[in-house]
């Protein structure tokens, strides 16, 4: 039985968790900070850091313990070292590869966007490349080839905000609590889709995303009904506005699966948690005959099993990091850095 | 007992490698490269050339701050998981005491410095005696022109340590009561840590690998904006 240690750090959440064998999971400890960073309207990074180094270590302690493991168990030790906020990603960078040094074990550095979508092979044991991959959180809004477990293409991402992001600052301009996307879906359960018709961004025929414009929009819809003194159908905003965020969504995540000839669509991210997103696609899906997986809630947030589910593959390919691992906060999916091959 | 000893709270990368009466190693370089890709390697190398194996370190000793934030981090997260692996004690040792514990001039005050930004320094004073440093006062954050003018007044001969000597070199200069210290006295150095942290596990002082935190003295600059603005609100 090979374990893996996974080790997440990038944003938000302090993550450590054991997994056997690549697919099962034997610990998923996560620390949020979300009630810290809530009152400043979103992740503080200074804080975000200071709360990492607080909690790494009892997190890690934390993993071990429930999964009944020593760290001289552990084969490989993962860890995000890339995208995400860079004094966040380097806590957990330092104390991996003090760990895999002081122990002896395998270092793999892990991109964190190819994590999210590794979360659905921890919830589904049957699921293989290759698939067309729609990664979709609060930083991040791709669609990706996966050829097999090692060989990702990235088709598309979004030019300017995410869609999570989208979500985010349109819940803060209708004074909803951070962060937004779920009491965004929780309001437009309420209202009517096709009462407003927002704009959708098609960018022409390629994978791209853009979702400022559409924020723009909502931004203009909320101010012009303001100034004329209309009152704002808050349900009616919300669920058109995640509808125009959805459709653009589905239809190039079809489209890319059909173009690559692949049977299967997975979805992946924080905004994955969304059900009119899940129901929208699931419906496109069967309409396509694709078949359509996504993780359970608590896969799709940022986490660490995802992350030493990666990181499983990567050391199964001898994809290893040495001891100059550093955090990279813009990192592409597919990159490689620092890895040694096997010997 | 080895003990393996870091500093990375400023631009100076050091790891060092002590028994109670020899420093056995110690690597101290302040180039452009950044600490996360140069400190694990260099521990690495560290045990290496002193010939120490990983099951011999008895305790890890770590240079708290205050000082770069990024930095102290690095340090902070590499010593405690080295610890923790080891299940060894890690010792937490604050920044400026290490500089003075590394200049104990009788009679004299020890003044190390670091850069707090903006023209501020972070600032301790310690009176030397014998073998061993004494803190008089707590660390602060002050203008570096008022530190200056400060020290400048005191009636026993004052040694100013660490970033400052540098940063500011030109006014310092122009102090002659203040005694600056030579570049290989006034930086932060592995091999203060290593016998300071020594000398404090010898004491007793116990630190936990859980929750040993850095000394920041500052809040992040987010949590100042948001107390001003309540108070301003009332
Ligand atoms: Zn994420």
């Amino acid at each position: 039985m090979s374990l893996i240690l996974g080790l997440e750090t990038s944003c938000d959440e302090t993550s450590a968790a054991i997994i056997a064998d690549g697919r099962t999971i034997f610990s998923n400890i996560i620390s949020s900070q979300i009630d810290i960073h809530q009152k400043y309207g979103g992740v503080v990074p200074e804080i975000a850091s200071r709360k990492h180094i607080e909690t790494v270590i009892p997190v890690v302690d934390q993993a071990l313990k429930t999964a009944g493991a020593d760290i001289r168990d552990i084969a490989a030790i993962g860890v995000t070292y890339g995208p995400g906020l860079v004094g966040a990603l380097l806590v957990g960078v330092s104390a991996a590869k003090a760990l895999a040094f002081a122990a002896d074990r395998k270092l793999v550095g892990v991109n964190h966007l190819e994590g999210h979508i590794f979360a659905n092979f921890l919830a589904h044991r049957d699921l293989e490349p290759p698939f067309v991959a729609l990664v979709v959180s609060g930083g991040h809004t791709s669609l990706v080839y996966q050829r097999d477990y090692n060989e990702f293409e990235l088709l598309g991402q979004t030019r300017d905000d995410a869609a999570g992001e989208a979500f985010d600052k349109v819940a803060r301009v209708m004074q909803l609590p951070y962060p937004g996307g779920p009491y965004i879906e929780r309001l437009a359960a309420e209202g009517n889709p096709e009462a407003i018709s927002f704009p959708r961004a098609r960018t022409g025929e390629n994978y791209e995303f853009s979702f400022s414009g559409l924020k723009s929009a909502v931004l203009n819809h909320l101010n012009s009904a303001k100034q004329k003194g209309e009152t704002i159908n808050g349900p009616d905003v919300a669920a058109s506005f995640q509808k125009a965020v959805v459709d653009v969504l589905v239809a190039k995540t079809v489209k890319a699966a059909l173009a690559s000839a692949v049977d299967k669509i997975v979805l992946a991210g924080g905004v994955a948690a969304n059900s009119f997103l899940r129901t929208e696609l699931a419906a496109s899906c069967n309409k396509a005959g694709l078949g359509l997986y996504y993780p359970p809630l608590e896969l799709c947030t940022d986490n660490a099993a995802m992350i030493a589910c990666r990181a499983y593959y990567k050391y199964q390919a001898g994809e290893w990091a040495d001891l100059r691992l550093n955090a990279i906060p813009s990192l592409k999916l597919g990159e490689k850095k620092y890895f040694v091959e096997k010997k | 007992m080895p003990i393996l000893a870091l500093d990375t709270a400023t631009l100076v990368s050091s790891v060092a490698l002590a028994t109670a009466d020899t420093l056995l190693a110690e690597m101290t370089l302040e180039t452009k490269k950044n600490h996360s890709e140069q400190l694990m390697p260099h521990i690495e190398q560290l045990l290496a050339l002193a010939e120490v194996s990983k099951s011999e370190v008895e305790a890890v000793a770590v240079s708290i701050g205050p000082g770069s934030f990024t930095g102290l981090r690095i340090g902070l997260a590499t010593a405690k998981a080295l610890a923790y692996a080891w299940k060894v004690p890690v010792v937490g040792v604050p920044t400026l005491a290490a500089m003075a514990f590394g200049c104990p001039v009788p009679g004299a005050i020890l003044a190390p410095t670091l850069d707090a930004q903006k023209g501020n320094l972070y600032l301790a004073l310690y009176s030397g005696q014998g073998g061993a440093v004494t803190p008089i006062g707590k660390p602060r954050v002050v203008n570096h022109s008022d530190a200056f003018a400060e020290l400048a007044k005191m009636d026993e001969p004052v040694v100013v340590l660490g970033e400052a000597v540098k940063l500011y070199s030109s006014q310092l200069a122009s102090e002659p009561r203040l005694y600056i210290a030579g570049p290989h006295i006034a930086m932060p150095r592995a091999a203060n840590v290593a016998f300071l942290g020594l000398s404090m596990l010898a004491a007793g002082e116990k630190h936990d690998v859980m929750t040993l935190e850095p000394m920041y003295i500052r809040r992040s600059e987010a949590e100042e904006l948001w107390d001003k603005r309540r108070s301003c609100l009332g």
